[in-house]
């Protein structure tokens, strides 16, 4: 008994000293055997026009050569087939200028299936100190999903590279373990999934679609915060994958502890498994990053330079990322080289913008919505304990971030005496010091600040 | 074979079916048609060996048979001829033409080499105005990119329904629909989606676009056929049969936003014209930035270049919504409203990156999404 692939090329190797060596190519170029069965043997063919030549033509040569390798061969079937693995060509399309700032239809690149889009790869992510864990945790997890560290909850600022770290996973494990299923989703996403199936009555259906996921990603997790009826399917689904082995990779722009009214059991289950945090890259890092991105882009730029770019930029990849490209579309339409001056006045708009004006307007509404507060909650004379730490928290931020007098934080929450603006922000001062989690709480809303 | 038809047929026939046979480098024969006489039929195909095409004619036959020959020198040689009688024989591998005092031959080769053109079961078929379809496929056939990386996207998506036709391409940056509606229903058992190749969809414009009859379009697993018959008698007068684009057509409706921050509506002409003018100021980029004045019921459309100068207009418009300033490529908002046949037009913008909308006024078959050009 012969494979398919031999007996075809047995086949192949016969018919070409028959026939010339155009008609050979055209004909019998990306043909081969799917099956033997039954005394018949089915050859897959790339369009109709091969099939209707080959049966038309060649069958009863095809037949007899068949027949003499194997007697049992009886007949023989062509069948249009998919097309023998398509060559991969990832050379990309020639883009003009025109073309380099043109937004196209992100929706395209994703994967239907997956929902990942193919240009997250650990390859192209830079690792340094900063992520150093989560970087290798992801890798751990990628090599061997579901069983080392399970969930995996990732962490950290806007634009630090959480998404592209949660999707190089996904597309890495599908390189690694291509029978796996994989599903990537935003948590607000995921929301309006249950809140349509519970609308349409098909929540069986949606669950049965969550439990057969082997790797399950679900990017900023913090928009659970207050959606109840959400948290508590996918808490279900949470435990039917756990325990099955599947995993389940999170992220956030805070540790679990911080996410607002999370239910208790889910915020224990985010806690155990691995959480890492991915913090601000240090200058070296940012340089390598932006050599890295410009490498990618086919430009390339002095030392000086991406020293320069990567020392007034310090929080924020994604805005690293949006300088180069700035100089790099400079560069292309003046059509010279840049310099150290040039790029300073390019970038002169930038570096004014970290000095945002923060207005004591502004971080009670950023604290109230840190919190999930009204901020008519927050100003008015409430003690429950829910709101009058963030109370506190706003009025230590006016001081301290603000250098407000006393007097003036009373005034703005509702006429305060200024005795009590001091009591808060000698009382916050000092929990700072010792609990960690506060002060992590407290940069989170001044990132929120500056981002806003 | 031995045949007699006029010049004016053959001519028409030619040119027909010699576009697709010119092209081919890999099977020599591909560069020939066939000819073959039947019954009462004279029969031209030719192939690329991924569309086919078939023509026919009533013709006076008196010995039947078949034989290939040169397309290009063939048709050029009969387009020459007068508008008279031809009578057409082989002698071996040979071709003999005679048409009033011309007498030629030429050589050709056996029949036996060409490839067969596939037969389609004639199950699944829906029936339309050649005219219509053609016109409808007209307005989104440029838009797709040849690529290699994206073979689904780089040809025709196609929806076939009881009651309508879908059809959407797109090149990533932008995408347009067209509905055709039909008044009453086809005989369709299911509904049917599949990708044409745009070549097959520029083929099928050219040769039925000025011809007014039904077209009947049948559908099969891998294969489309498309067909129109003679006015004369119920034979096929032409048939083109393409392979389809294996693959899965993206999530297209994904993409088109149905909500907007601005709706501008304004007229075609006028709006064309200005961003003619302002393709003239582009340079390298093709950027015309539009601006909206909420107050003035105002658009303005200007663009500058180092180079070469400014450009500003005013044009007054009806606006709702959001002031916005956004910027395009200009070639691809007037590929957009080139299309369009109504003399007003809407234009929805989503913000500075979102995807923008163009319509006619008064006709929802029609939508035209186009991605803006980002602006620091």
């Amino acid at each position: 008994m012969f494979t398919n692939e031999e007996l075809w090329q047995s086949v192949l190797a016969q018919i070409q000293l028959n026939i010339s060596k155009a008609s050979f190519s055209t004909w019998f170029k990306n043909t081969y055997i799917i099956s033997q069965r039954d005394n018949k043997v089915t050859v897959s063919v790339p369009n109709s026009f091969v099939k209707e030549w080959l049966e038309k033509k060649y069958n009863k040569e095809i037949l007899k050569i068949l027949h003499n390798l194997d007697s049992e061969i009886k007949d023989i079937e062509f069948c249009v087939g998919k097309e023998n693995l398509k060559t991969i060509n990832n050379k990309k399309l020639i883009l003009d200028l025109s073309e380099e700032n043109q937004l196209d239809f992100q929706e395209f690149k994703i994967n239907k299936e997956t929902n990942l889009n193919p240009r997250y790869t650990f390859e192209s992510f830079v690792v340094g100190p900063f992520n150093e864990l989560p970087h290798a945790a992801a890798v751990a997890v990628s090599n061997d999903p579901g069983l080392i560290y399970n969930p995996l909850f990732i962490y950290g600022g806007v634009g630090l590279g959480k998404t592209h770290l949660l999707q190089a996973i996904g597309n890495e494990v599908i390189k690694n373990f291509p029978d796996k299923k994989i599903k990537y989703i935003s948590s607000e996403k995921f929301t309006s999934e249950v809140v349509n199936s519970i609308k349409n009555h098909e929540m069986n259906q949606f669950k049965s679609k969550y439990k057969n996921i082997d790797v399950l990603i679900i990017d900023d997790i913090q928009f659970l915060s207050g959606k109840e009826k959400t948290q508590e399917e996918f808490f279900h689904i949470f435990n039917v994958l756990y325990e099955n082995n599947k995993q389940i990779i999170l992220s956030s722009d805070r540790p679990p502890k911080t996410i607002q009214a999370l239910t208790e059991r889910l915020r224990s289950r985010f806690e155990g498994g691995m959480i890492a945090d991915i913090s601000i890259p240090d200058f070296e890092t940012r340089v390598a990053i932006l050599k890295l991105k410009s490498q990618l882009k086919g430009v390339l730029f002095s030392e000086e330079i991406y020293q320069y770019i990567a020392s007034i930029i310090q929080k924020n990849i994604r805005e690293l990322e949006g300088a180069l490209n700035r100089i790099i579309m400079y560069q292309k339409i003046n059509n010279q080289p840049i310099n150290l001056e040039m790029v300073k006045n390019i970038l002169k708009n930038i570096t004014s913008s970290p000095n945002k004006i923060i207005t004591p307007k502004k971080i009670i509404e950023t604290v109230a919505d840190f919190y999930d507060l009204k901020e008519k909650d927050i100003l008015n004379n409430s003690r429950k304990k829910e709101i009058v730490k963030p109370r506190q928290i706003a009025m230590y931020l006016l001081r301290e971030d603000l250098k407000s007098s006393f007097p003036f934080i009373g005034r703005k929450f509702n006429g305060k005496d200024h005795t009590t603006a001091i009591h808060s922000y000698k009382k916050i001062s000092e929990e700072i010091k010792e609990n960690k989690n506060l002060e992590e709480e407290i940069n989170l809303i001044r990132e929120k600040l500056l981002n806003s | 074979m031995k045949l007699t038809i006029l010049q004016e047929k053959l001519k028409e026939g030619l040119s027909i079916v010699e576009k697709i046979s010119l092209k081919s480098l890999t099977l020599p024969i591909l560069n020939n048609i066939l000819i073959s006489a039947e019954k009462n039929f004279l029969n031209l195909s030719s192939t690329d060996l991924e569309i086919g095409i078939n023509w026919w004619s009533l013709s006076k036959i008196e010995e039947e048979g078949k034989i290939t020959i040169p397309s290009k020198l063939f048709s050029n040689f009969i387009n020459l001829l007068p508008n008279k009688k031809i009578n057409i024989k082989t002698k071996n591998n040979d071709i003999l033409i005679e048409c009033e005092n011309y007498f030629t031959q030429i050589k050709g080769l056996s029949s036996d080499e060409f490839p067969i053109i596939p037969n389609i079961k004639k199950n699944e078929f829906i029936s339309l105005k050649s005219s219509i379809f053609c016109q409808s496929l007209n307005q989104i056939v440029d838009i797709p990119l040849l690529s290699n990386s994206r073979p689904e996207i780089s040809g025709i998506y196609f929806l076939f329904q009881k009651n309508a036709i879908t059809m959407v391409s797109t090149d990533s940056f932008r995408l347009g629909e067209k509905k055709i509606i039909f008044k009453n229903e086809q005989k369709l058992t299911n509904n049917y989606s599949l990708i044409l190749p745009q070549k097959t969809a520029k083929e099928i414009i050219n040769i039925f676009n000025t011809k007014d009859r039904d077209l009947n379009i049948y559908l099969s697993s891998n294969q489309i056929m498309f067909e129109t018959l003679m006015t004369e008698t119920n034979y096929p007068e032409i048939q083109v049969v393409s392979k389809l684009i294996e693959g899965e057509y993206p999530d297209y409706k994904e993409i088109i936003p149905l909500k907007y921050n601005t709706q501008i509506i304004l007229n075609k002409d006028e709006f064309l014209n200005r961003l003619r003018i302002s393709g003239l100021f582009t340079g390298k980029t093709n950027e015309v930035k539009i601006k909206t004045n909420l107050n003035k019921n105002e658009l303005e459309i200007f663009n500058q270049n180092k180079d070469i100068g400014e450009y500003n207009s005013k044009l007054p418009v009806k606006i709702m919504g959001e002031n916005i300033e956004v910027c395009f490529n200009y070639k691809f908002l007037i590929d957009g409203i080139s299309n369009i046949k109504s003399s007003e037009i809407i234009l929805e913008l989503n913000g500075d990156d979102g995807p923008a909308i163009l319509k006619p006024v008064g006709d929802d078959t029609y939508i035209y999404v186009v991605m803006p050009i980002k602006s620091d």
